[in-house]
């Protein structure tokens, strides 16, 4: 039951660091996220490193917009590239089930994925501990938040890129509904949800605005790292609009990448070839 | 169903909306036995092909392969089958023995065997090399060792020599007949009539998906009625000679009919004495030609 999914896996993640943009893109994060966290430093003369709030606001910003990228770039071929070069006819000729071929992708593009996000949240993690040493036992757990509703963020986001793999008739029209679903949800959604944050004059607006949170899994991934990493003096404080703990919001993250897996699962089912 | 018949197709129907790529298929291969499945592009061979593997869901229909009813992807996971896709391009970014131990582990099968049958393909000293550096040849190679790793009973193979120069085709043919050897069903999808002649034992032939006819060649040529040329020094001479031999010759040349071949034989041999003469018989490929061209005939 396992082993094959193992297999496909194991081939992805070897697929995709012969990728050198996958180890490119993971470069990326971890230098803006190096360079967030230490380039106060610089205007100061001194190491230092923002409040860990702040910091961490920062972190899921470059986070919210990176992961997702990184996502469907990873997974936006996956069904249509194998589906142009035939191979995907040809594991379906295998003894697998399609929901293990899916299962063995998703397991290994999660894993790249992990631990790219490991690596540059973790090496910033420790070299803001050894330069400035703010005690691990802070540092810990909103470190853990980040890299855990960032993988989830990016399992949503690989899916997506599935979804769209498995309906479109050619690899570059995957390419570009993905990044227009990108552009949509990561910058277009956000825009408007914080015009309405912001708009203290539109008081219905809170109970939309939870909403409008729970529709969007980057903004879920956003609420949740402000819930994680609350910002106690600024009255203005974005996380007191946030109305949900954050079990409900790691929940409703979870949700979305179970119906997510859900209508992927469906789709390649019925896929006809 | 006799037993050594190893695939079993039943009035077989695709229908793909309104359109019918695949209409009322019959047929039959036995273990150790080769069928090539011919037809124009679009014929329906490819749509044949997937339903066998359980890809495609017929429109109605039975297919039974082992012994086993075949109507669903799970139905066919339990045999031991091998297939080659057309056009298949496999992993560029691997080596050549990644892409094989890949497919091997998929299957469950010892790597040892992977580095025999890359050994046994000429492909052992590029099998470190990325896929994407092989030729063409190479690569219709290594698509095929990957069809023929876990040793099938079934072999399915999607027009395996496209492309391939007339040497790397006829290498292909003799792993084929190795493998019919050791008891294996094999389908063939081809439009290459002149290579697929001599190393299939049946043709079947389909336009439009339905079947046109099917046999072994003799059997097709029996059934086409297409005309055997006697050639040679003496048939000339004889033509001009006999009077009743005059009387068949169109042109000068001995045209006859199927039917009326072995009574001509035994004519030039007893009466007139003429032994050194050849016999050029329809090939496969005027055979399937014939079918097409009466195909267009009875539409119109
Ligand atoms: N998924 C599909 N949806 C609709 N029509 C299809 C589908 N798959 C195949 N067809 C149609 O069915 C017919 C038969 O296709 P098929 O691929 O089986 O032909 P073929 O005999 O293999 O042709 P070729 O020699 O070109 O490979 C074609 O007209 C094709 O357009
Ligand atoms: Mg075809």
């Amino acid at each position: 039951m396992f082993t094959p999914i193992l297999t496909i896996a194991s081939k992805e993640i070897k697929d995709n660091f012969r990728n050198r943009w996958v180890v490119f893109i993971g470069l990326i994060l971890t230098s803006l996220s190096l360079i967030i966290s230490f380039s106060g430093s610089v205007v100061t003369g001194e190491l230092a490193v923002p409040e860990l709030p702040m910091l961490m606001a920062s972190l899921s910003s470059i986070g919210v917009f990176i992961l997702p990228l990184t996502a469907i770039l990873l997974s936006y071929d996956s069904f249509i590239g194998e589906e142009e070069s035939g191979t995907l006819l040809l594991l379906l000729s295998y003894p697998l089930s399609r929901s293990q071929i899916l299962l063995g992708k998703f397991v290994g593009h999660i894993t790249v994925l992990a631990c790219t996000i490991v690596f540059s949240f973790g090496l910033t993690a420790a070299l803001i501990h050894v330069f400035t040493g703010t005690e691990l036992s802070l540092l810990l757990p909103l470190f853990c938040h980040l890299v855990f509703s960032s993988i989830l963020l990016s399992m949503c986001f690989v899916l997506v890129g599935y979804v769209v793999s498995l309906q479109v008739a050619e690899k570059a029209k995957a390419i570009a509904i993905l990044l227009f679903i990108w552009v949509a949800v990561v910058l277009v959604y956000d825009l408007i949800l914080l015009t309405l944050m912001v708009a203290e004059a539109v008081e219905l607006s809170s109970q939309l605005l939870q909403v409008m949170i729970l529709l969007n899994p980057s903004d879920i991934f956003r609420a949740l790292m402000l819930v994680a990493a609350p910002q106690q003096d600024t009255s203005s404080s974005l996380s007191s609009l946030v109305q949900f703990p954050l079990s409900n919001l790691y929940i409703a993250l979870t949700i979305w990448v179970g119906v997510m897996m859900l209508i992927s699962q469906s789709l390649f089912h019925r896929k006809i070839f | 169903m006799p037993i050594n018949s190893v695939i079993q197709v039943q009035n077989l129907i695709k229908q793909y909306g309104e359109f019918t790529a695949v209409g009322n298929i019959s047929l039959q291969v036995h273990a150790g036995e080769t069928l090539a499945l011919l037809g124009h592009n679009g014929a329906g061979k490819s749509s044949l092909i997937k339903m066998l593997l359980g890809i495609v869901k017929p429109t109605s229909g039975q297919i039974t392969m082992m012994g086993k009813t075949v109507t669903h992807e799970k139905d066919r996971r339990q045999i031991n089958l091998g297939y080659l896709p057309e056009n298949i391009s496999l992993y560029e970014k691997l080596t050549g023995k990644e892409v094989l131990n890949y497919f091997a582990a998929l299957k469950r099968i010892d790597k040892s065997k992977v580095l025999q049958v890359l050994e046994e393909f000429g492909l052992e000293h590029a099998q470190d090399n990325p896929v994407k550096s092989y030729s063409k040849g190479m690569k219709q190679r290594l698509g095929f060792a990957q069809a023929i790793l876990s040793s099938p009973d079934i072999l399915l193979l999607d027009e395996p020599t496209v492309g391939l120069d007339p040497q790397a085709s006829l290498f292909m043919y003799q792993k084929i007949d190795e493998l019919k050897r050791q008891g294996c069903a094999i389908v063939v999808c081809t439009h290459e009539l002149a290579v697929v002649e001599d190393n299939i034992d049946r043709a079947f032939i389909m336009a439009n998906g339905m079947e046109l006819a099917s046999g072994c060649v003799e059997t097709l040529r029996q059934l086409t009625d297409l005309k055997v040329l006697f050639k040679g020094e003496e048939i000339n001479q004889a033509i001009a000679e006999d009077e009743f031999l005059n009387t068949l010759a169109v042109n000068n040349q001995l045209l006859i009919h199927q039917v009326d071949k072995p009574r001509v034989m035994q004519y030039l041999t007893q009466h007139c004495g003429v032994y050194n003469f050849s016999i050029e018989e329809p090939g496969l490929s005027d055979i399937y030609h014939h079918c097409m061209n009466n195909r267009h005939q009875n539409v119109a």
